[in-house]
């Protein structure tokens, strides 16, 4: 009440008026009016004078000059900032206030029109390219205030020396480096527009294709990390179609980060003001025509713009109608949405930016707007989608627009009422959960897990996979195309990268090493490529210049004496030739360093003041690589750079993981030779055999389904479909459909196969489930984690093995399992894992003092410092770290004291 | 090491010609003024296992 007579509305009344007459708002409000008569405020000086003693002092005295200008400068710039105030004209803002009061004072009366934050309408997206204008705008201008302070500094000085050159005083690189710095570090700290968030930038993940168009679909939110809050990770019904429901990450980020759906637009901004005149054109009444009054009459909608009351509406259909005529028609752009919210009785217009949307065709009193002679020009390639758009047949519909419409979900389902259809059902995915073939037949969990798992499957990267020199790269020798595709794999390419192979899959137990998910391969299988991966790696060296003029060198190798051997893949220039079979600790580049590198110039080096560094190839031990190619280049700072990319080509071994596109992940668990494999009549043997005890808890029918439709496929020679929804569409083959042509390629309806044991050559008791399912190779193999070590390096501080496989560590008997030898009391057991095998150590324990001595090697004996004698020295053995703690507790003043006793 | 090395041929990234060079030039194709130079092929013969 204060803020609004401080505002110039000075009339109790007329604030009552602008929330509303209803009694129920009056009593509300009453309160708050009795509160502001009661301190004795009654005009716009009286309630300024009111508030300006509870502005927050400044110590800064740039504000304190004008008195009660402090208060109107908040109230004008920073109360309410997206209001704009002319000419201290503070009635849009009063009526701002006004609108928030009934509002707040609504969801109190009734729970019902309660704002649901995580509603997505009420969300905004926030792109690079805004992200990234911020910036500029706020290195240029920062740039800016620096030259001027500059030139300043040269052109107030009395006599100037050299004539003014303006280009010199512009900092150079000021702007690269400062774009340079956020994108690299991803901290986002713009002061000017109170802009402060970390990890903004992340590298986009080169590994597999769908990771990576996968990888730049992801929506993370700004907010902290709220735990125990389920409201933000739940799925959100008003999501449907614009996020995917299915790929989301598990554990901590569960929810929170989320990917957009396939047929997604997230909005740009667009230019205000031409919108703004074009609805006072279309008889929004202005805000400053209305008495406080008329604001709330019934039947007349308030009109807001991006969030400003522009006005009211008396027709707010008819309104609605003619703006979104306009749109259909081209004559404002396609993603301005128009809603009417009748709870509210408010017409919402957005044209900002971030607003996610999606296409939907146009349907008249339930009749498609599309109709077969459109769809044949676009077969034809006459039409696209854009000239869809443009004659008004398909339109972007954001959340909130979404709500004044009847959307169906089938053309077949629309009624009279229906205002849209949707355009295939198949969209409400993403990219990743795309893949999967019949994903509305699997538990959902089981759709996430694939969407988790699609992104470490190996195939092929991109076109130019050879040619690139990525760090690391994995791909697959002989990538096929799934056999049951989805439309969605056709519109993002993924049947001409595939990462995947088809393999006869035979679901049955065999051999007893294929429990937990485990699975039988054919040895044959992988003889002819089956599985088979590439794996390369890119080491790099750098010929280093340092300050005193000299540089490292690279020596012709030597072709004999005592290094040879590692040497031989050598060239006469020093560098490892491609096409050279390269093993562990051969050495890439024959590189040596100057030993001094700093102090006075040097010219000319002699061979005894260098030490030589050879870079040696750290690959896995036993496997023979091929060195695939060397490029030679100058980096950042005009050094000469080399650049060996390592290429090893992996089968699959006992270990590996696979899985199929149904998050039914599993490693290889034995493999059989073919001699071994059961086979079918048709002399059919599997390529690998699955457990079926797979199956009944998982309840992944879609994987079932898809090696029905995948047999059938490979029977008939088409490619049968799986897309998400699409049987109706016809996007997906029904099993009724499936199972005729089983029967009719001569196969049993239910897939089936009549199987001779490959051990004894008797028929299997039952008929096997065996058919072909597209199966993923996943990025981790054994060779990269085997790992084990007896003894081995030492941390120097604890004298403990190290840690990790990179720093040949040791294997941990960790806290839970040391409380198990304790449980079970294996003590010497314990003993030896946690003193013997880690860190021993022989101390001198004084018996009186308690306190740790040394030992005389002179004298032979142990001396206790502290008793300044070697009486009652005990030799006793200790774990390293234990006197290590022993001593940093005696640095901070603590003295622990060691009592011994007979054992 | 020996006075006189002789120059190790490399492949231009950008128009694929041949550039001989010798220890301490500058990596650049003599051609076209591309900075990237891949290494030729090993000419010893190789023979890989095919398992």
């Amino acid at each position: 009440m204060v803020v609004m007579k401080a505002m110039g509305m000075e009339s109790d009344q007329e604030v009552v008026q602008m929330v509303g007459r209803d009694p129920r708002y009056s009593a509300l409000l009453m309160p708050s009016i009795e509160d502001c008569a009661k301190e004795g405020i009654h005009k716009q000086e009286q309630a300024l004078a009111y508030l300006e003693t509870k502005v927050k002092r400044f110590s800064f005295a740039g504000a304190s000059s004008e008195n009660d200008g402090r208060v109107m400068t908040v109230l004008q710039d920073v109360f309410l900032a997206n209001v704009e105030v002319c000419q201290d004209n503070f009635r849009p803002k009063c009526i701002y206030v006004a609108v928030m009061l009934r509002r707040i004072m609504d969801a109190i009366l009734n729970k019902d029109a309660m704002d649901d934050k995580d509603y997505v309408g009420n969300k905004r997206i926030e792109l690079s390219g805004q992200l990234i204008s911020l910036l500029f705008e706020d290195l240029f201008k920062t740039m800016i205030a620096e030259v001027k302070k500059a030139v300043d500094n040269i052109l107030t000085k009395p006599s100037r020396s050299s004539r003014f050159d303006f280009a010199q005083c512009i900092i150079k690189d000021s702007i690269t480096h400062g774009l340079e710095r956020t994108l690299s570090t991803g901290n986002f700290n713009i002061k000017r527009f109170k802009m402060d968030s970390k990890g903004m930038t992340q590298v986009l993940a080169r590994l597999s294709f769908i990771g990576c168009l996968g990888h730049m679909t992801r929506i993370k939110p700004q907010f902290e990390k709220t735990r125990k809050v389920s409201g933000p990770r739940a799925l959100q019904p008003s999501q449907w179609g614009m996020l995917c429901p299915c790929d989301t990450p598990e554990g901590e980020p569960c929810g929170l980060i989320k990917n957009l759906a396939l047929m997604t637009h997230v909005t740009t901004d667009e230019e205000e003001s031409p919108l703004i005149s074009l609805c006072y054109c279309l008889g929004v009444e202005g805000l400053e025509v209305l008495s406080g009054e008329e604001l709330h009459t019934p039947y007349s909608f308030l009109v807001l713009f991006n969030g400003n009351i522009l006005g009211k509406h008396r027709k707010p259909q008819h309104f609605a109608a003619a703006m979104r005529k306009l749109r259909r028609a081209g004559k404002i752009g396609e993603f301005v949405s128009v809603f009417v919210n009748e709870k509210q009785h408010c017409v919402y217009i957005a044209s900002d930016g971030g607003r996610v949307c999606r296409p939907l065709v146009i349907a008249d009193k339930g009749i498609s707007r599309v109709k077969e002679h459109h769809m044949l020009e676009l077969k034809a390639g006459v039409r696209t989608f854009d000239d869809f758009l443009s004659d008004g047949l398909i339109e972007y519909l954001d959340v909130n627009e979404e709500n004044n419409s009847l959307i169906a979900l089938y053309e077949e389902e629309a009624t009279t009422e229906t205002t849209h259809i949707e355009i295939e059902p198949l969209t409400l995915l993403g990219v990743i959960a795309g893949l999967i073939p019949y994903p509305h037949h699997n538990q959902s969990p089981r759709n996430t897990y694939q969407c988790a798992m699609g992104k470490q499957a190996m195939g092929n990267i991109a076109y130019n996979q050879l040619h690139r020199m990525d760090s690391l790269l994995y791909l697959l020798v002989y990538p096929q195309r799934p056999l049951l595709t989805t439309k969605t794999i056709e519109l993002v390419g993924y049947d001409k990268l595939g990462a995947g192979q088809n393999a006869t899959v035979a679901v049955m137990s065999y051999s007893g090493y294929d429990i937990e998910d485990a699975i039988v391969m054919n040895k044959a299988s992988l003889d002819r490529g089956f599985g088979r991966c590439i794996h390369m790696k890119r080491y790099c060296a750098v010929n280093q210049k340092y300050d005193n003029n000299t540089q490292d060198r690279i020596l012709r190798p030597n072709r004999d004496g005592f290094d040879s051997g590692p040497m031989r893949v050598l060239d006469d220039d020093g560098l490892a030739a491609p096409g050279e079979i390269i093993r562990r600790n051969d050495i890439l580049i024959n590189k040596q360093v100057p030993i001094v590198t700093r102090g006075q110039f040097k010219s000319a080096l002699n061979d005894s003041e260098f030490k030589s560094v050879p870079q040696r190839y750290d690959g896995p031990q036993g496997e023979s690589c091929v060195v695939d190619k060397v490029a030679l280049c100058s980096d950042k700072h005009n050094n000469l750079c080399f650049k060996f990319v390592i290429r090893h080509t992996r089968r699959p071994e006992v270990g590996d993981k696979f899985s199929s596109r149904h998050g039914q992940k599993g490693v290889c668990g034995t493999i059989v030779q073919q001699e071994d494999f059961p086979f079918s009549e048709r002399g059919i043997c599997p390529d690998l055999i699955m457990n079926p005890h797979g199956f009944p808890s998982r309840m992944t029918v879609g994987k079932m389904i898809e090696l029905l439709g995948g047999k059938a496929g490979v029977s008939c020679g088409r490619f049968h479909y799986g897309s998400a929804f699409g049987e109706p569409g016809g996007h997906a083959d029904k099993v009724e459909a499936i199972s005729e042509t089983l029967v009719r390629m001569g196969f049993s309806y239910d897939g089936k196969d009549f199987i001779y044991s490959g051990i004894t050559g008797c028929p299997l008791q039952a008929y096997i489930f065996m058919g072909p399912i597209y199966y993923q190779k996943l990025k981790h193999m054994v060779l990269d984690k085997m790992h084990a070590r007896g003894s081995g390096p030492r941390v120097s501080l604890t004298r403990q093995p190290t840690e990790g496989k990179a720093r040949n560590g040791g294997l941990r008997v960790g806290e839970m399992e040391r409380d198990c030898l304790i449980a079970y009391g294996a003590s010497m057991l314990l003993y030896e894992r946690l003193m013997i095998s880690s860190d021993p150590f022989e101390v001198q324990v004084c018996r009186v003092c308690g306190l740790l001595g040394y030992y005389n090697h002179k004298l032979k004996t142990g001396i206790c410092s502290s008793c300044k004698n070697g009486d009652n020295i005990s030799t006793m053995k200790l774990p390293y770290a234990c006197k290590l703690l022993i001593q940093e507790l005696q640095s901070m003043n603590i003295v622990p004291r060691l009592k011994l006793a007979e054992a | 090491m020996d006075p006189q090395p002789e120059p190790v041929y490399y492949i231009c990234g950008d128009c694929g010609m041949e550039i001989p060079l010798k220890p301490n030039d500058v990596i650049q194709c003599r051609e076209c003024g591309y900075r990237i130079l891949y290494k030729k092929r090993t000419r010893r013969i190789v023979q890989y296992e095919a398992r």
